[in-house]
């Protein structure tokens, strides 16, 4: 039997069933989008934050809501695994001569490049309406931004298929995707500066996988120099080591047919 | 592929526990090659997981188990179709889509699947909804789509899990002249179903099982052979033990057996039978109908020889 041929059909029909699922599409770029606009325009007009450069929030968060992006849209295309599940796709797939990883990596590939696709996008639409300083320039700086974000995708979406393949309904899968990212978002430096906190608040921020996106972002697009950042070095170090482990561990789980014990 | 008669799968002993719970306790058959075999048996009785473990998608803990002579594994699931007993397609998906997943899965080639999918759209009624979401398809025609789907690799082994369950008659008839007609032989078929009537229509051979066992296999007729020519199946309000026993002494009476309320009497003569249970329980016979012995009648037969001792029940 032909693996790739196997692999790249399930690419193939994931990235179709999100096309289609169109409210799923929208949602995970528009949501983010509605923090840039109006959460960004709000704290840059309303309180002027002065550590800032021009005072332009709405530039600082790009970063963060970029990887909110992602976020959202591992979390989404991982629901896709309930679908496919209580449709009774999922029966059918693992019927076939393949390995559950080989179905895996094909639909994890295309909640993937989805996420890729969604998280640029909020790039993209930002780029025109805020100050970005590309200090490596802008090719350099764009090309490091979509490696930050494919590792970081590829590490949502291990982690994603970990966790799905554990717990047994998609409102719990939801409830535990929003419990554990939400706060990590919160010490990422998405939404403020984590070098001035306090201390206890910069060792969770340190700790934190998506601190390293934030922070490779951030120098890649918004940053006018390296001082007060980790660095893109220890970022790629951090993010490369954590998409290969946390990916890895994902495709070892082979997802559940029921949850009766059969 | 012939029909060699050889068994196409082997099962010696087989053994299936959830937690407690034991699903298959020493399963043992033969399925012949180019048969169409009945596995007959109530919800519960271990059917679906002899499915699972047959298309290797389960483990047995116990027992030997051999299909194409070789212990299931991945590989073989490429010489396997498969129709569950839940419908599998994608509701964002066409038809066609739906069967070009699943031809890629099994690895069948372009050429080969539009050569496949026409003529099985074509056979199983299809063709004119092709291009429609299996969203839009009626249960009748989610399970056709099912059949197209398990035939499209022209799998050796066909496993049909309650291959026509929520399909009616019409439907049911569409969906059996499709599959077998022009196959007989071709390949081997093993049917799970607790549709008695459909598998005699349709299966050269047939094991009832319960609790996860066999309790006797072979062909419908082998099994109808001990049977009276007729068979009473009363609604009977209470009977009590001494009632029954009484019925099995009278001449002609066969097997008395008691199922989800209703009391099965096999009998040569029923039209003369009849008036005397209503003198043996006046009032508590609510309706009575009487029917050619089927392979109904068969089952509740073995079913109940089979409890009687263990359970201490009589009918």
């Amino acid at each position: 039997m032909n693996t790739f041929s196997a692999w790249s059909a399930m690419f193939v029909r994931d990235m179709q069933a999100v096309i289609r699922s169109r409210s799923q599409l929208y949602s995970s770029i528009f949501t983010p989008l509605l923090f840039l606009v109006f959460l960004g325009n709000g704290v840059s007009k309303g309180l002027s934050p002065s550590k800032l450069s021009a005072g332009d929030f709405t530039a600082y968060l790009v970063a963060g809501t970029v990887v909110m992006t992602s976020v959202f849209s591992a979390t989404f295309s991982s629901a896709s695994y309930y679908r496919d599940r209580d449709s009774g796709v999922m029966r059918m797939l693992l019927s076939s001569p393949h390995s559950p990883r080989v179905i895996l990596l094909g639909k994890s590939l295309a909640g993937v490049c989805i996420g890729i696709v969604q998280a640029l996008l909020v790039l993209a639409v930002a780029a025109p309406f805020v100050q970005f300083k590309w200090q490596y320039g802008i090719v350099t700086g764009f090309l490091t931004a979509v490696i930050v974000v494919l590792l970081l995708n590829v590490m949502l979406s291990g982690l994603a298929q970990a966790l799905a393949s554990r717990i047994q309904t998609m409102q719990g899968f939801h409830l535990i995707m929003n419990l554990a990212l939400f706060p990590l978002l919160f010490f990422s430096g998405a939404f403020y500066p984590v070098h001035d906190l306090p201390m206890w608040l910069e060792i969770l921020a340190r700790v934190n996988p998506l601190s390293y996106a934030v922070d490779a972002l951030e120098l890649s697009a918004y940053a006018n120099s390296t001082t007060g950042f980790w660095g893109l070095g220890l970022d790629f170090a951090v993010l490369g080591a954590l998409a290969a482990l946390v990916y890895a561990v994902g495709l070892t789980r082979t997802p559940r047919l029921t949850w009766s014990g059969k | 592929m012939l029909v060699s008669g050889k068994p196409v799968v082997t099962a010696q002993g087989v053994g299936r526990s959830y937690g407690t719970r034991r699903a298959l306790d020493g399963l043992t058959l033969d399925i012949p090659a180019g048969s169409v075999f009945g596995l007959l048996g109530p919800n519960g009785s271990g059917k679906s997981t002899f499915i699972s473990i047959l298309a290797a998608m389960e483990v047995p803990i116990e027992g030997e188990l051999r299909v194409f002579g070789e212990a299931p594994a991945a590989a073989l699931r490429g010489r396997i179709g498969t129709v569950f007993q839940e419908n599998t397609a994608d509701p964002l998906m066409t038809v066609t889509e739906t069967l070009r997943l699943a031809a890629r899965l099994f690895g069948v080639g372009s050429e080969r699947f539009r050569e496949r999918s026409a003529r099985l759209l074509e056979a199983f009624g299809l063709s004119a909804r092709a291009n429609d979401p299996t969203s839009g398809l009626s249960g009748g025609m989610r399970r056709r789509l099912e059949m197209v789907r398990a035939l499209l690799h022209d799998p050796e082994l066909l496993l049909l899990d309650e291959p026509t369950t929520g399909v009616d008659p019409e439907e049911r008839r569409a969906l059996w002249g499709a599959l077998l007609d022009g196959e007989h032989g071709r390949r081997t078929i093993l049917i799970a179903t607790n549709d008695l009537a459909e598998a005699d229509a349709v299966c050269d051979s047939v094991a009832f099982i319960q609790a996860g066992r066999v309790i006797v296999t072979g062909t419908p007729a082998e099994l109808k052979r001990g049977l009276r020519r007729e068979t009473l199946r009363v609604a009977w309000i209470d009977p009590s033990e001494a009632q029954l026993d009484q019925v099995r002494t009278w001449p002609g009476a066969g097997e008395v057996t008691v199922a989800e309320g209703v009391v099965h009497i096999s009998v040569d003569d029923a039209s003369s039978f009849a008036p005397r249970l209503f003198e043996l329980a006046p009032g508590a016979i609510r309706s009575l109908r009487i029917d050619t012995s089927s392979l109904e009648d068969a089952y509740f037969q073995h079913v109940s020889q089979r409890s009687r001792p263990a359970e201490g029940v009589s009918a």
